[in-house]
């Protein structure tokens, strides 16, 4: 090697990034030259001082990241079920990570060609254990569901499988994430237990993303008591005018009378003056009274109102 | 990095995880993370980007796992995912920094120095005092090496990567990858080498 080699070789050399016959030459050539020994020693320095630039990760920093891809990949392993009405849900109250509807969105992908040997270990195709599928807990379908299969090529197949995950998360509410996993639960619809719950642990909280997760559980929710569970919870917000316009809805629409009832004890407290009434919701009180299949509770809480407020109802 | 019986481990840790294991996944996250973080942040000197590269990298991980075959090392795999987010966010940066100084040579010698690497966190003041003069160099230099010639000696420098898993992080070869290495290193030498 001459000396021009050698200098532009140092650095590799310190890499150890020379092959075995260079690094050979290398240093035999290096034993003899005081110059490139020179050059060889500043090739270190600036290897340490530029070393020394190095910035190391800070624990807070690590566990920060380590903290949000945990929420990010959490929030994510959803089922398929759940994430149509997510989608909904996130543009008001979601602002965990931009992240997560694309991973709810995204299911597992698997591509199973038959061919490709090499991923089914050496190509032993029986399921049994100790073959690629079982080791992968592909067959394992107690948490999984396949969602799409359709040809791929010859022999092949491509396969969407949905898998359950079962997670435990612990937290105060005030945590975004849980927050977002009890509003979620509360439209679970499978079921109403779960949701009776959620709307319980939620009822005393506050704030616009629980108001809105409330009013649209109390006009659409399948049973009657989660409903009314609902509305129980509305009553903190029974000042706020898009609860009132909800609460009216649901006075006029709701099949059920317990439901009822509970509506207009929120609009109208038994133990308070009545507030002012819409033109609407008089209407509707009035239709109440002259209807034949309310319920008498409902039907003398409104009389009771619109008493109040000197309105004649119907004579009955 | 990972002996042997590590890798039999990982390849276990893998396929449990692509099997679904939230475990698994999790332990293999916490295997590389550091050294992601640190490549990230050590690239992009901010950590906001470095924490935003570690989240898009192992979400991308979680989301591509199922589709790794082995035909790598998962290291290698790895790598390319965060080489690839950092080379974008580099040259994002560099279009930015491009357009800034457009603006600025325009309305006269507006400072220049707001354009150089961003003041960094976490470096003990003592040390940053003594030697902020070489500092400087050194991060002139990178700041003026070409995206990819940043990425490899950060990836052979810092993080101690062999030029052969660097180039098949990159997508090149092993040559093309030395290659790179060798200019950033005669532009560091030529920057630093009579000044120490
Ligand atoms: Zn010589």
């Amino acid at each position: 090697m001459t000396c021009q080699e050698v200098q532009l070789n140092l650095s590799l050399y310190l890499y150890g990034e020379l092959d075995f016959a260079q690094e050979e030459a290398f240093e035999r050539h290096l034993e003899g030259c005081a110059l490139c020994e020179r050059a060889l020693n500043r090739e270190k320095e600036w290897h340490a001082a530029a070393y020394a630039e190095r910035q190391d990760v800070s624990f807070e920093l690590l566990s920060e990241c380590r903290r949000s891809l945990r929420t990010a990949l959490r929030s994510g392993r959803s089922p398929e079920l759940r994430t149509s009405w997510w989608a909904r849900f996130i543009p008001t109250g979601f602002s965990a990570t931009r992240w997560s509807v694309q991973i709810a969105a995204a299911s597992f992908l698997v591509f199973a060609g038959f061919t490709a040997a090499r991923w089914m270990d050496n190509g032993r195709l029986a399921p049994g254990s100790g073959s690629g599928f079982a080791r992968m807990g592909l067959l394992d379908m107690s948490n999984a569901h396949v969602r799409e299969i359709e040809p791929a090529g010859q022999n092949g197949v491509r396969i969407i499988i949905d898998r359950v995950q079962q997670q435990e998360v612990t937290g105060n509410l005030d945590d975004d994430t849980v927050r977002q996993w009890v509003l979620a639960a509360m439209q679970d619809p499978s079921d109403p237990g779960i949701r009776v719950n959620s709307v319980e642990i939620l009822q005393h909280q506050s704030g616009p993303d629980v108001r809105d997760a409330l009013i649209n559980t109390a006009k659409t929710d399948s049973n009657a008591a989660v409903r009314i569970k609902a509305l129980e919870g509305l009553r903190q917000f029974a000042a706020d005018a898009a609860t009132r316009r909800a609460v009216e809805f649901v006075l006029k629409h709701d099949n059920n009378a317990d439901v009822r009832a509970e509506a207009i004890d929120i609009l109208v407290p038994a133990d308070r003056p009545a507030p002012a009434m819409t033109p609407d919701v008089l209407t509707t009180l009035q239709d109440i009274l002259n209807s034949e299949q309310e319920n008498d509770y409902v039907r003398a809480r409104s009389l009771q109102v619109l008493r109040a407020m000197n309105i004649s109802g119907p004579v009955y | 990095m990972h002996g042997s019986a590590d890798r039999s481990n990982e390849t276990a840790l893998i396929r449990a995880a692509q099997g679904g294991d939230a475990e698994a996944f999790e332990q293999l996250v916490r295997s590389y993370d550091q050294s992601v973080l640190r490549m990230a942040l050590n690239l992009l000197h901010s950590p906001e980007d470095a924490r935003d590269i570690y989240q898009e990298a192992f979400l991308r991980v979680y989301k591509k796992l199922p589709q790794f075959r082995f035909d790598c090392a998962f290291s290698t795999w790895l790598y390319r995912i965060v080489a690839n987010l950092c080379l974008d966010q580099i040259r994002k940066r560099k279009v930015r920094k491009e357009e800034a100084a457009a603006v600025t040579t325009t309305s006269g010698e507006m400072d220049r120095f707001q354009f150089l690497p961003e003041q960094r966190a976490d470096v003990d003041p003592q040390r940053q005092l003594m030697s902020s003069e070489v500092s400087e160099r050194i991060n002139a230099v990178l700041d003026k090496l070409t995206p990819r010639e940043r990425l490899v000696f950060e990836m052979r420098h810092y993080q101690g990567m062999r030029l052969r898993a660097i180039g098949e992080s990159l997508g090149v070869t092993e040559e093309a990858a030395k290659n790179c290495l060798f200019r950033a290193t005669q532009k560091m030498r030529a920057a630093l080498g009579d000044f120490l």
